[in-house]
């Protein structure tokens, strides 16, 4: 299709976009739309017009071919299909409903430079004007107080028509709290979180060939922050290609190296050639690979709604190396190696983000520790054989009228690869719910209320019946927030107030050291002010 | 449905292994697993020096400095449990289980003797369940498990501010116009009688202020439980420097900063009772090895042990063993602690008052001690240094009336005199073969073959320092301190098989592990008589029923001895015409119609002779 304008085209419809009208799609509940009516202009006129367009066209093309003729100037294209399963923000396409604004659809391919943003910044006290902290005791908990966070997503993207391929160039830099205004000093915690090329359409429109540094994930629970299913942070590569419509098929190979000795170690050696002086020498200098493949298919029901099943796996491994556990006296350490097994299966109505993902996966050895984690407690051959996690989740959201619900929760095994249980082994879980009404298309209250438990693998020894170390903790708050760009539970920006009240028991303050505050408190306050945005950022438009 | 869906939790819970505890979530039943002491071999185990069996717990490990943490843990022992098993010992006394000061002036509390937490387990070692799963696979295996405890003092704890700086000072005072100088150092000051004293540069100003060490990286803290925080519990009178002066041997700061209990404190006694009555409990353990025994009155151990036993008993746990060690070369010294010497009424009166139920105390204290003065006397004076064999002989006479002939009330039923805990070496002495580092391979371990009879033949427990089996020579602390995990657990090696058949002979012959001793020769000479080094000792009566067994050493190194010298001969119990063997030659004695024999040995070697009806061949 040519387009006539640039520019236009993010908010044309598109080939892989549904072209119905609004009016004939679903009608929307809360935002009425005027009646159509029949047309009142010419067709004469309509013709004349046209045709005047035409020359138009007519003379820019000869202009282009007047000018040098490469390099080829990117074209705009229809994007690939989207993916309507996807928690955050990635509602079910439905151009045009009032579900969700343009900005929060995922950006066009070939529109040159673009930016995208996520971003939070959350500032508050406890009731003795200590900061705001994150008071979870689950590896994962309520997002709501977790500390300021940025990303800051600089993107090209061009159009090859030699190839017909598409490039997209992705930058990707983060910044993690304090900022600036929290402590007055020049520092900050910089992470570039993405930093890769990806290629579409070469040799096959159905092909994707990405190769970079990336955060490479799929679903996430909004709620938890949490990406229960797949979540890698890698530099490597990886392939995609869509079968039929909606099956697609992800293949990805990474590296990474995390900074322990369980993967990098240096000794100080003397210079060589009879210098003075010392150098450092990696003696362990292993790194972690990852491979990962993932099946994802969309069955559609009804108008807009469908059935998403995933099927996802990984393979870690590292290869043998050696620590230098005194000067000149080393230790084997074994190759290791680490599976993930899980799935997904998702169900969307196509209308406001309502949706409902499960997940379950199960990992052992190194992929039990996650992709960025060393493993410790090591078993007796030194490696993380045994270790493994069992994970179930479940997250969803609901939107009717002037209401919606969000919900997120997970349950969690993880044992270590140590004989025996200890600290570290735990099973955990979380339930989080957050309705929300919003009042008129500004804003709105949410109430988030949480449940957590978790569980050491750790007896109280105190006497001689021992009981294993258990915590809880309850949470309820209340969020009133502004909302520029009208409702929705994945419609940001926000501009937010927020109160939580949290409630722990002692099992809960026992995880806290002596002193710390969560050790001393059982009831515990924070009042804070906080903001939230995401827009045209590919890390949470997957496509 | 409900049925699907408890299999799918079922199997969820399998595929992660769902917390199981393996029933130590569980309150313990305690069992009694010891028929008679007696019958049992003790094997000593620094815990942290035997196997490393959970990596997960290797906290500050320094493989290259045997002062600090090397990686052994409780998993280690009860992997190895197979090789402990196939040599023989049917008991394990393990290090302290304590948390400890992590390190202090770079040596860590890898031993078990700092004690900061009396309550928690060594982390290092492993949590509860390791210890309980140590317990249980030993019970399981008929081996028992022995704690070291320790109740003088705990690790180094706090420092006294003698110059009142608020800050811990190592430091040399002085006016070089004078030439007086003042060397201290206020983690560990010397004695004094009036309790360590600050001073200004105008004098004394009284008793100085005990601060508490606070670093968490290292562990010292101040001492939980909350009892052992409390300055007043502490003696507080500074480092023993004279062990014969009995103020400072009772009150003084064990060398290195450990700082001493006031154990005469009621609080103290009871807290103690609590403490390590409450270890059996959580364990199901069956002794205690219990440390620095001289160092702490006795009216703390006639509590302590009669308080425990009581409270043992009550739930089962009748023939619960409690030894101790008394580093002293006196044996009415060592037997002061075991004997049944009962206080005049006033101090028992006053000991009395401790007592929160009104049970009456009696003289009743340790069930048995280490026999230090056999080893000084014997093993080094004679196995190693081929001394007279008299001086044997004189020792085992003053043992009845040492250490006493009276077993304790709910106790093991022991006699002291009849168990001591006899040994070779142990952790705070030279191994055996470090004294003999100067002779040839072969000549050491004969020498160690023949102390290593000697060992298993007394009368007594015998307990057999780790790694000994292994042939380890290490000097002093901590070069005795070896990695077993370094000898590969070989089951192969000479020694190793040596020490398994002694102990295999013992447990073939009751005389060995139960019956009374009686020396039927011994001898002053030492040089080229013919029966120098000779030492022949029956073991038969007591409680072996009509078992006999007739041990003859030669502990001459130089030449063939025999058991008569002139006039003098052997006469031994065993009725003429008694025909006996000697397991290891199978060479046949009779006994002569005058009650007499004669039996010759090599150099350095040893007969056990057995009646040819008992014999049993091929051990």
């Amino acid at each position: 299709m040519a387009l006539l304008f640039p520019g236009v085209a993010a908010a044309q419809p598109t080939a892989d976009e549904p072209t119905v009208a609004p009016a004939a799609s679903e009608p929307s509940e809360d935002a009425p739309r005027p009646t159509p009516s029949e047309p009142t202009v010419d067709p004469a006129e309509v013709e004349a017009l046209q045709k005047r367009i035409e020359d138009l066209e007519a003379r820019i093309d000869a202009l282009a071919t007047e000018e040098a003729p490469a390099p080829t100037p990117p074209a705009p294209v229809p994007p690939p299909p989207q993916d309507p399963g996807s928690a955050l923000p990635t509602p079910p396409v439905e151009s045009g409903s009032d579900g969700d604004a343009d900005h929060n659809r995922p950006p066009n391919y070939a529109d040159g430079f673009h930016f995208g943003s996520y971003g939070r910044v959350a500032i508050g006290t406890d009731a003795k004007g200590r900061p705001g902290r994150d008071g979870d005791i689950v590896a994962r908990g309520s997002r709501i107080d977790e500390s300021s966070y940025l990303e800051l997503e600089l993107r090209r993207e061009d159009y090859w028509e030699k190839t017909g391929a598409y490039t997209r160039i992705v930058s990707t830099l983060a910044v993690a709290a304090p900022l600036f205004h929290q402590t007055g000093e020049f520092a900050t915690n910089l992470g570039m979180r993405n930093l890769y090329i990806e290629e579409s359409g070469l040799g096959s429109d159905r092909l994707r060939i990405w190769a970079g540094s990336r955060m490479y994930r799929g679903d996430d629970i909004y709620l938890l922050d949490f990406w229960p299913l797949d979540n890698l942070n890698t530099i490597g590569g990886g392939v995609s290609y869509t079968f039929l419509d909606d099956l697609t098929v992800k293949l990805h190979t990474g590296i990474n190296q995390p900074q322990h000795p369980f993967f990098f170690q240096t000794s100080p050696r003397p210079l060589p050639l009879g210098q003075l002086g010392e150098t450092q020498v990696a003696i362990n200098d292993r790194q972690k690979f990852i491979s990962s493949a993932r099946i994802s298919n969309i069955f559609p029901i009804g108008d807009g709604g469908g059935v998403k099943p995933v099927l996802y796996g990984e393979v870690h491994y590292t290869p043998a190396a050696q620590q230098e556990t005194e000067v000149r006296q080393f230790q084997d350490l074994p190759l290791d190696t680490g599976f993930l097994l899980g799935t997904q299966l998702g169900f969307f109505t196509g209308n406001r983000s309502t949706h409902l993902n499960l997940v379950f996966r199960y990992a052992g050895g190194l992929a039990a520790y996650g992709e960025f984690n060393a493993p410790t407690q090591l078993g007796p051959d030194r490696s993380s054989s045994g270790a493994r996690e069992v994970l179930a989740a479940a997250s969803g959201n609901y939107e009717k009228g002037p209401f919606g619900l969000l919900f997120g929760s997970y349950w969690r095994l993880f044992r270590n690869a140590s004989d025996g249980l200890d600290v570290d082994d735990l099973g955990e879980g979380i339930v989080i719910l957050r309705p929300t009404v919003w009042i008129g298309d500004g804003g709105g209250v949410s109430v988030e209320g949480s449940y957590q438990a978790q569980r050491r693998g750790v007896l109280l020894n105190q006497d001689a019946d021992p009981e294993p170390q258990f915590g809880q903790m309850g949470r309820v708050g209340i969020i009133p927030f502004l909302s520029p760009g009208g409702r929705g539970n994945y419609q940001r920006p926000h501009l937010r107030l927020f109160y939580l009240l949290s409630v722990r028991d002692e099992g809960a303050q026992r995880l806290y050291a002596r002193d710390d505050v969560f050790s001393l408190r059982s009831i515990d306050h924070y009042v804070g002010l906080g903001a939230e945005w995401w827009f045209g950022s590919t890390s949470y438009f997957r496509d | 449905m409900k049925r699907t869906h408890l299999i799918l939790l079922s199997a969820l819970a399998s595929a992660g292994g769902c917390m199981d505890f393996g029933g130590y979530d569980e309150p313990i039943v305690l069992s009694q697993e010891v028929d008679d002491w007696r019958n049992e071999v003790i094997y000593q185990i620094l815990v942290d020096r035997f196997d490393n069996g959970d990596p997960g717990n290797d906290f500050g490990v320094r493989g290259d400095d045997l002062a600090r943490y090397q990686g052994g843990d409780w998993k280690g022992i009860e992997n190895r449990l197979s090789y402990l098993q196939e040599l023989g010992v049917t008991a394990l006394w393990i290090s302290p289980v304590v948390k400890n000061v992590d390190t202090d002036a770079n040596f860590d509390g890898y031993h078990g003797y700092w004690s900061q937490n009396f309550e928690a387990t060594n982390p290092h070692f492993g949590d509860l369940p390791a210890l309980r799963s140590l317990v249980d696979a030993a019970h399981e295996r008929d081996m028992k498990i022995v704690i070291d405890i320790v109740t003088n003092h705990v690790g180094q704890a706090f420092y006294y501010d003698m110059n009142l700086n608020g800050v811990p000072d190592i430091t040399l005072e002085g006016n070089n116009d004078v030439g007086e100088f003042r060397h201290y150092t206020e983690y560990d000051p010397d004695f004094d009688p009036r309790g360590v004293q600050a001073f200004t540069s105008l004098g004394e100003a009284g008793p100085a202020p005990v601060v508490w060490q606070y670093d968490p990286a290292t562990n010292h803290l101040p001492p939980q439980p909350a009892l052992f925080s409390d300055p007043a519990i502490y003696n507080r009178k500074g480092r023993t420097v004279n062990f014969d002066d009995p103020d400072q041997l009772l009150h003084g700061d064990f060398p290195g900063g450990l700082k001493d209990i006031d154990t005469t404190r009621c609080d103290v006694k009871e807290q103690f009772v609590d403490i390590y009555a409450g270890w059996i409990e959580k364990t199901n353990a069956d002794g205690f090895r219990i440390d620095t025994i001289k160092h702490v009155e006795y009216e703390f151990w006639r509590y302590f042990t009669q308080r425990v036993r009581t409270r043992l008993a009550e739930q089962g746990k009748t023939n619960f063993l409690m030894f101790g060690e008394i580093f002293d070369g006196r044996d009415d010294l060592i037997g002061s602690f075991t004997k049944n010497d009962v206080p005049d009424a006033d101090t028992l009166q006053r000991e009395q008052a401790c007592v929160p139920d009104g049970q009456p105390l009696t003289g009743d204290q340790l069930d048995s001690a280490f026999y230090f003065s056999q080893h000084f006397q014997a093993v080094r004076g004679v196995f190693q240094d081929a001394g007279p064999t008299d001086q044997i002989r004189a020792l085992w006479d003053q043992r009845a009336e040492n250490w006493g002939t009276e077993a304790m009330e709910n106790s093991t039923g022991l006699i002291p005199a009849d168990a001591p805990i006899n040994f070779l070496d142990n952790h705070d002495v030279a191994r055996f073969l470090f004294w003999l580092r100067d002779r040839p391979d072969s000549e050491r371990r004969a020498l160690l073959h023949n102390a290593l009879a000697f060992l298993f033949f007394a009368q007594g427990i015998p307990c057999l320092y780790y790694g000994t089996e292994q042939e380890f020579e290490g000097g002093n602390d901590p070069a005795n301190r070896e990695r077993m995990w370094d000898t590969g657990f070989d089951t192969s090696s000479e020694t190793f098989l040596w020490t398994k058949r002694l102990i295999a002979l013992r447990n073939e012959y009751p005389s060995l592990r139960r019956g009374g001793v009686q020396v039927a020769y011994s001898t002053s000479n030492t040089g080229d008589e013919p029966d120098a080094g000779i030492l022949a000792f029956e073991r038969a009566g007591g409680d072996a029923g009509g078992s006999y067994a007739l041990a003859v050493f030669n502990t001459n190194q130089d030449h063939d001895s025999t058991t008569r010298n002139g006039d003098t001969a052997m006469t031994v119990l065993a009725p003429a015409g008694t025909e006996l063997v000697d397991v290891f030659s199978e060479d046949r004695y009779t006994v002569g119609s005058d009650g007499t024999l004669d039996v010759t040995v090599g150099p350095v070697g040893r007969a056990l002779l057995i009646p040819a009806a008992e014999y049993e061949p091929g051990i």
